[in-house]
């Protein structure tokens, strides 16, 4: 069984705004591997962890379980995916606080239709491999957070799912109480499941049989680039990847945001010798607005290096290079 | 297994829900106690029209009934009805307000009888009441048998003590010979405001007007309307308090529970599991509620000033429409738990 997704792109809306974390990436999960889906905050982690889960749709491309198409899933097929397909861990543990440790794992399997007393038994086996018997009849508030990943890691694995998705498993956890988990998500995967860990927590690297790079650095390509746009012409789109900090040179760019709705609202305009557009090729970042010219302008192109070569320390400043006549003496 | 959540969460905030039960058996309790005194309201005046075993009402003609026109016809006039074929009895009575002022200051209905006559009690205490100066008077009125009861400034004496024996609204009665009520209420004219009859009269005598026992119960009932209607709006808004304190309850418990909802739905747990739980905490809440308000009225009751009577039926009916009530009022709760996002189950700390 392997976990397929090709093409995918996940767009949502905040505060207005559309945010497109993820675009055309290709991912692929092989039976007992563990994957690491490493990056930054805001790179798309627990988004694609939510579409492998069923929960998030996708705006393009597919994810398939075998010869399943995730992304189609409905009603039933979709409860059935979410039941039996895939186990979930959650950063916060996300127990249900008012249920035992146990009663916890027999969760799904009740949902599922397993009857009480075959759920009890399955919840104390799976505890019991966990090292938790003694704190089945515990309350989560009564276990620490070792202890409640570790439930959690059960109750994930209640249905003998194929996958694992777990989000952060180890962010609460500290050095002590994270070596069981991870012990566990290195065994889990040996166990012939396809494991996906959605982390910034470098602890987890040397367990991983596969890394995802979810904030690619483009590798930094192309020369100083002078580049000439006629009036509305586009230089970079909203959500491209970014490799130049561009400079105006002459003439007017406009920094615009595209909406959910499909309206664009104008962030800023940008006129002769000031710079835009540092922070995608600085951070890994998707360009956050599509930037056009508003009359015929004249940019140049710099690779972050040059840039820096250039501006040194003031390189996240306001967008305005000092003297307004270096542009033009440089570029030559 | 939504039984499982439901009674763990409900352990989990028991003691908002211990409170959330008797804050709603108090509004139930106070639904069941004017259930009652409405009910008390109807059971006088059958009890007031059956303590006559008169088939027929007979007052003058024009009059709406023989409780709340005290028109007057002469007693003499008896005869002529007791000569109607259809007749088997037929005797003059005298219904009247008066006052007292044993043990306390207060409005009384004063109904004169003739001795061994229609609507004359039966038995010893028939006997009791035919003695000069004798008076039957409710419970309601606070005296004891043999105590003095003065009626309209002439003294009486209690002879026998009746129960529920109350109309317009808890108004005690006392009864008395027709002679007696006379001499209090108007001077001791032979006079007479109906006569009752027991058969059916062939023809309604020249002057008067025919009542059925159900005519006089409607007499009865007017003064009383509207206090009866205000006493079922009132019942319907304390539904609607127990239901808002119920729907509070169960929203606000959603509320608390968005996290542990976005979990559920997202390790596939059906929707219909969420609703069933949510359902069986609204019915548990509602269904304590009702039996705690079975218990609260029985001791509220006898503080109120006024008879209740809850009928048997609405103490079986309580329960479930307890439970028709909590759960229509979870529906809001159960609408903002459908709706929760699963992707909230990865939006870090759920709690």
């Amino acid at each position: 069984m392997s976990l397929v997704c090709r093409d995918l792109a996940v767009e949502y809306s905040a505060c207005g705004n559309a945010v497109r974390p993820i675009d055309r990436l290709d991912v692929e999960v092989l039976d007992g591997e563990l994957a690491l889906l490493l990056g930054a905050s805001g790179c798309g982690k627990t988004s694609l962890l939510s579409v492998l889960a069923a929960i998030l749709r996708p705006i393009n491309g597919s994810v398939r379980l075998d010869n399943v198409e995730v992304t189609g899933l409905q009603g039933r097929a979709l409860n059935d995916y979410r039941q039996h397909k895939v186990g979930l861990v959650f950063q916060a543990f996300n127990l249900i606080p008012s249920l035992t440790a146990s009663e916890n794992v027999q969760v799904p399997m009740r949902a599922a239709g397993v009857r009480a007393r075959a759920a009890r038994r399955r919840a104390d086996r799976l505890l019991a491999e966990f090292d938790l018997h003694a704190r089945r009849g515990h309350r989560p508030g009564e276990l620490s957070g070792g202890e409640q990943q570790r439930v959690a890691l059960a109750r994930a694995l209640a249905l003998d799912p194929p996958v694992l998705l777990a989000d952060e498993p180890t962010a609460h956890l500290d050095y002590i109480q994270v070596e069981p988990v991870l012990e566990l998500l290195r065994k889990i995967a040996d166990e012939g499941r396809s494991v996906v860990v959605a982390t910034h927590d470098e602890r987890i690297v040397p367990l991983a049989d596969r890394i995802v790079a979810m904030s690619p650095r483009p590798p930094e390509r192309g020369q100083v680039t002078s580049i000439a746009l006629d009036a509305g012409e586009v230089l970079f789109n909203q959500d491209d990847t970014g490799e130049l900090v561009y400079v105006v040179e002459r003439g007017e760019i406009e920094l615009v945001r595209v909406r959910t709705d499909g309206g664009a609202d104008v962030l800023t305009r940008h006129g002769n010798s000031a710079y835009f557009g540092e922070l995608g090729p600085m951070f890994g970042l998707r360009r956050s607005a599509t930037a056009r010219a508003t009359r015929r302008s004249q940019v140049l192109g710099l690779p972050l290096s040059e840039f820096r070569r250039r501006f040194g320390g003031r390189s996240i400043a306001n967008g305005s290079a000092q003297p307004p006549a270096w542009s033009e003496q440089n570029a030559a | 297994m939504a039984w499982l959540i439901s009674l763990r969460d409900l352990q989990w905030r028991r003691r908002r829900f211990a409170i959330g039960v008797v804050a709603t058996a108090l509004v139930f309790a106070l639904g069941l106690i004017l259930s009652g005194v409405s009910a008390s309201f109807n059971n006088e005046i059958d009890r007031t029209v059956d303590s006559f075993q008169a088939d027929a009402w007979l007052v003058r003609a024009g009059t709406l009934g023989p409780f709340t026109a005290p028109t007057t016809m002469s007693e003499s006039r008896v005869e002529m009805v007791r000569r109607l074929p259809g007749v088997r009895r037929a005797d003059p009575v005298l219904i009247l307000g008066a006052t007292t002022t044993t043990p306390v200051a207060r409005n009384l209905n004063m109904v004169g009888v003739v001795p061994g006559g229609v609507g004359w009690p039966a038995g010893a205490q028939g006997q009791s009441l035919a003695r000069p100066g004798a008076a039957a008077a409710d419970a309601s009125l606070g005296l004891q048998h043999g105590e003095r009861l003065k009626l309209n400034g002439m003294n009486l004496r209690v002879a026998d003590v009746t129960h529920g024996m109350t109309y317009f609204a808890g108004i005690p009665r006392v009864t008395v010979s027709l002679r007696q009520a006379q001499r209090l209420g108007i001077g001791g004219r032979r006079l007479a405001t109906a006569i009752v009859v027991q058969g059916r009269p062939a023809r309604v005598p020249s002057g008067f007007t025919l009542l059925e026992n159900k005519d006089v119960a409607k007499d009865l009932e007017r003064p009383i309307a509207q206090a009866k209607d205000t006493i079922s709006f009132i019942r319907i808004l304390l539904w609607l308090v127990a239901a808002g304190i119920i729907g509070v309850i169960v929203y606000l418990s959603v509320l608390e529970r968005i996290g542990d909802f976005a979990v559920l739905k997202a390790i596939g747990v059906s929707v219909r599991y969420l609703v069933a739980g949510l359902l069986i905490q609204a019915a548990l809440l509602s269904l304590l509620s009702g039996l705690l308000a079975i218990g609260l009225q029985a001791l509220i009751a006898p503080a109120v000033a006024m008879s209740v009577e809850v009928p048997l039926t609405t103490f079986l009916t309580m329960p479930v429409v307890a439970v028709v009530v909590g759960a229509s009022a979870s529906l809001l709760g159960l609408r903002r738990a459908l709706a929760v996002d699963p992707a909230l189950a990865f939006a870090g700390a759920a709690r």
